[in-house]
């Protein structure tokens, strides 16, 4: 069968236990299918599909499975990124610290050109606000990586996150294709079916 | 027979899905129409809903309608649960709500079960 996509992305959450990766991955839902069979064996892995200029992209996404309680995450789950959402909770000073960590945990172990994100979640917490939005913008300009506040919570700018992030590997994989093949003229990868509608969260997100 | 939806015939135009694959809670789109190959064998899906958490012995059911998919890349949005035995399990990508389905990892096939998605 062809392949019905243009760009397959991995992209990795990291960032300590407890700021909010798994609600980042899915809808937050509150408790709304807790007693069920998926919550006791957790999630390996998300599949989304999403239309970037004219472009079918696939994210598999991959959350943690808890490894981060360790303080380590292994070479094998960063094995294939190409981006890396680095999450702190901005009612939790402790983890916006950390996130100094995680970065020397990815150049230790990831593939040194994997592009980063630094999202702040649980921004709707403002009352309990622990890190400045303008610190977090400071991190990541010391560290040349894009910087946003999310809400997993209150479905704040989560699909702008990611729709960020797989733009920015996008501008990079096709600078690298047109660099080590100059264009002849209309060469191009295909998908066999490209489809115009937006995806479903981006639909839901515009509700809001 | 608890997944004998009444118009399943309806639903399969040349052995595929002809109509989009949803979530039932959320309406997360989960298959575009001819991406799944309609099939038909036994297997004990836990339910959406158990009546214990962290049972070891989930309440199940057989469900025999499906929806089989070669390439994970085919789904528009799906979720992957870790590993038990040979399977994982399918949700919403959206509000995790599942198993929808499972995937088989010997043969890297997934099957999503017609009863836990609606057809839209
Ligand atoms: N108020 C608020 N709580 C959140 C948000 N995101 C996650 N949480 C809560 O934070 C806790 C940890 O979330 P979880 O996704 O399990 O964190 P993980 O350990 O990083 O995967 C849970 O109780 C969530 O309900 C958010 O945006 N706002
Ligand atoms: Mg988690």
């Amino acid at each position: 069968m062809a392949k019905t996509y243009d760009y397959l992305f991995k992209l990795l959450l990291i960032g300590d236990s407890g700021v909010g990766k798994t609600c980042v991955l899915f809808r937050f839902s509150e408790d709304a299918f807790n007693t069920t069979f998926i919550s006791t064996i957790g999630i390996d892995f998300k599949i989304r599909t999403i239309d970037l200029d004219g472009k079918k992209i696939k994210l598999q996404i991959w959350d943690t499975a808890g490894q981060e309680r360790f303080r380590t995450i292994t070479t094998a789950y960063y094995r294939g990124a190409m981006g890396i959402m680095l999450v702190y909770d901005i009612t939790n000073e402790k983890s916006f610290e950390n996130i100094k960590n995680w970065i020397r945990n990815i150049e230790e172990n990831a593939s040194a050109d994997v592009e980063k994100m630094l999202l702040g979640n649980k921004c709707e917490l403002e009352e309990k606000r622990q890190v400045s939005k303008e610190r977090g913008e400071q991190l990541a300009i010391e560290y040349g990586i894009k910087f946003i506040e999310t809400s997993a919570k209150a479905s704040i700018r989560v699909e702008e996150a990611f729709f960020t992030l797989a733009r920015d590997i996008k501008a990079k994989m096709e600078k690298k294709l047109e660099a080590s093949n100059p264009p002849k003229g209309g060469h191009q990868l295909r998908a066999s079916e490209p489809q115009r509608k937006p995806p479903s969260w981006l639909s839901r997100c515009t509700l809001l | 027979m608890p997944d004998c939806n009444k118009n399943f015939e309806s639903e399969i135009k040349e052995g595929k899905n002809l109509r989009n694959v949803k979530c039932k809670y959320c309406s997360s789109l989960i298959l575009t129409p001819s991406t799944g190959t309609f099939t038909s064998f036994e297997f004990n899906l836990p339910l959406m809903k158990q009546s214990k958490v962290n049972d070891s012995n989930p309440d199940t059911e057989n469900v025999s309608l499906f929806w089989a998919v070669n390439e994970m890349y085919t789904f528009q949005n799906v979720g992957f649960s870790n590993t038990v035995g040979d399977n994982k399990y399918l949700t919403c990508a959206d509000c995790e709500a599942g198993p929808i389905g499972f995937h088989d990892i010997p043969s890297k096939k997934s099957y999503v079960a017609l009863s836990r998605v609606q057809h839209v």
